[in-house]
């Protein structure tokens, strides 16, 4: 939750500076970059990429579309001095929070989550074309993903949707209603480590804002395979293929990709109705485009196109930094301790419910 | 406009610092940890699995009557901490801390989300994450 509100005040600030100076003179177009060759000619995008940023997936309404290099230094230290302030000492002799919670709301239901030193999001915002961008949305061009249809939102309601691929997993404030405990099935893809929050796995790709952002691409003549942190996903996408029969569905699509020119272009379609990509449709079809724009990062491109739940397509993009850290291994379903204690204590609460009805 | 502009950081910031809540993780917090039982733990770190998707610090806590019980502490994922430098002597085995959270729903485990867990004195663990210098990122 904090996470998200650093967001929202982040991109506040945004807004009021976009109020209070004008807009920075546009810069010249850079030489376009050749990335070096795999063995088979094709451009070399193979590393580890850390996709951490404090840039949003959607900037609020009129905030311009980037920052000034100094209002993004402030921003970014504002963040900095956040996060340092978070990792200062507190009262050794301190009492238990209070009883009923600890007065937070959201996600974390009032008891709150973790310190702050697990964590790992953004700590600058991401730079296309020499701009610090306000949101990965580029089009439309005030930076929104546009409305959705009056079809695709009656759908979304008469659907009972276990956000998958594309929200966080912690939406349960409290306690959901009766049934959604029964059995680990009900519960989110997420909370099963089955997929990483977020829409971390993709398509598309985006960061979660929290933690565990790396990515890793491989690359072979025929295929290319995209290693997500969380929950350890891998996609693997098929070169110069055709699309599995429609009624083969899979999580993360049925991804197939083309090279044109430096930049490596994949389509997927087949989704299931077990993964909704904000609420979209079976029919969702994403293209991402991925351009090694430097020796030591990516440009990482997306069109959404599903017309049964957007009246038109969209796109977004963001720079994806090469880094030297390393990806372990997840092994998240091994030890999900919190699967099993969400499970427990709704059958507790129930143990409870059915002695006082004695 | 410097001033107005100056104005408008220092409100963020001080709005900034003032929501300095814990988060939560990639599950529901509010369905595995009851705000009604809230805990305090002081005691000596006996085990810690570094796993995924949450690492778990075992804590044995003396009670008033001198037994002797092990309640499970829920922190975030680790491989963060490993990428930072932690490593399993980091944090000992046998140290003595501190933490404050919430006991889960099912009453009959001893286990708790790690809302603060911390030294005697009152030091973090680990250090939080320390922003990577922003200059290196996206040229």
């Amino acid at each position: 939750m904090r996470t998200r509100l650093m967001s929202l005040i982040a991109l506040a600030a945004t807004l009021a500076l976009t109020l209070h100076i004008s807009a920075q003179a546009p810069k010249p177009a850079a030489k376009p970059y050749t990335a070096p060759r795999t063995p088979d000619g094709h451009p070399d995008l193979q590393g580890t990429y850390d996709l951490a940023t404090l840039t949003p997936v959607e900037r609020p309404a009129g905030a311009k579309a980037a920052l000034t290099n100094e209002e993004a230094a402030k921003l970014e230290r504002n963040v900095a001095a956040q996060v340092e302030a978070r990792g200062r000492d507190i009262a050794g002799e301190r009492t238990a929070p209070p009883k009923g919670g600890d007065g937070s709301t959201g996600a974390a239901g009032g008891v709150g989550g973790y310190n702050n030193f697990w964590l790992d999001p953004g700590s600058s915002y991401t730079v296309v074309n020499g701009e610090k961008r306000t949101s990965l949305v580029i089009d439309p061009p005030d930076g929104r993903v546009p409305q959705m249809t009056a079809v695709a939102r009656q759908r979304a309601l008469a659907r009972f949707v276990r956000p998958t691929s594309d929200a966080t997993e912690s939406r349960d404030v409290g306690l959901e209603p009766a049934g959604s405990y029964d059995n680990p099935e009900q519960r989110p893809l997420g909370e099963r480590c089955l997929l990483g929050f977020g829409s971390t796995s993709g398509p598309p790709v985006l960061p979660t804002y929290f933690y565990n952002n790396l990515h890793q691409i491989v690359q072979t003549k025929d295929y290319v395979m995209i290693l997500t942190e969380m929950v350890h996903d891998a996609r693997i996408i098929r070169m110069n293929s055709q699309h599995l029969p429609k009624t083969i569905r899979k999580w993360m699509g049925d991804s197939i990709g083309h090279w044109e020119g430096e930049t490596l272009v994949v389509e997927t379609t087949n989704f299931t109705d077990k993964t909704r990509f904000r609420s979209a449709s079976e029919d969702l079809r994403v293209i991402e485009r991925f351009t090694r724009v430097a020796p030591n990062a990516l440009l990482y491109r997306f069109t959404i196109d599903d017309p049964a739940t957007w009246d038109r397509p969209w796109t977004a993009e963001y720079t994806w930094p090469l880094t030297n850290d390393h990806i372990y291994e997840y092994a998240c379903h091994e030890s999900n301790y919190a699967l099993e204690n969400i499970l427990r204590g709704a059958r507790r609460r129930e143990a409870d419910a059915a002695k006082k009805e004695e | 406009m410097r001033a107005r502009l100056s104005i408008t950081i220092a409100a963020v910031m001080a709005a900034m610092l003032a929501v300095s809540v814990p988060v939560f993780g990639h599950h529901a917090f509010g369905a595995e940890f009851d705000p009604n039982r809230p805990i305090l733990l002081k005691g000596k770190v006996v085990r810690i699995e570094w796993v995924n998707p949450h690492a778990w610090i075992h804590v044995e806590v003396t009670n008033a009557n001198g037994t002797k019980e092990v309640w499970m502490v829920e922190g975030g994922s680790p491989n963060s901490l490993f990428r930072r430098g932690v490593t399993k002597d980091s944090l000992k085995i046998g140290a003595e801390v501190v933490v404050d959270g919430y006991q889960a729903r099912d009453y009959t485990l001893k286990r708790a989300n790690g809302r603060n867990i911390t030294y005697p004195d009152g030091k973090k663990l680990f250090l939080a994450s320390s922003a990577p210098d922003a200059e290196d990122k996206g040229k």
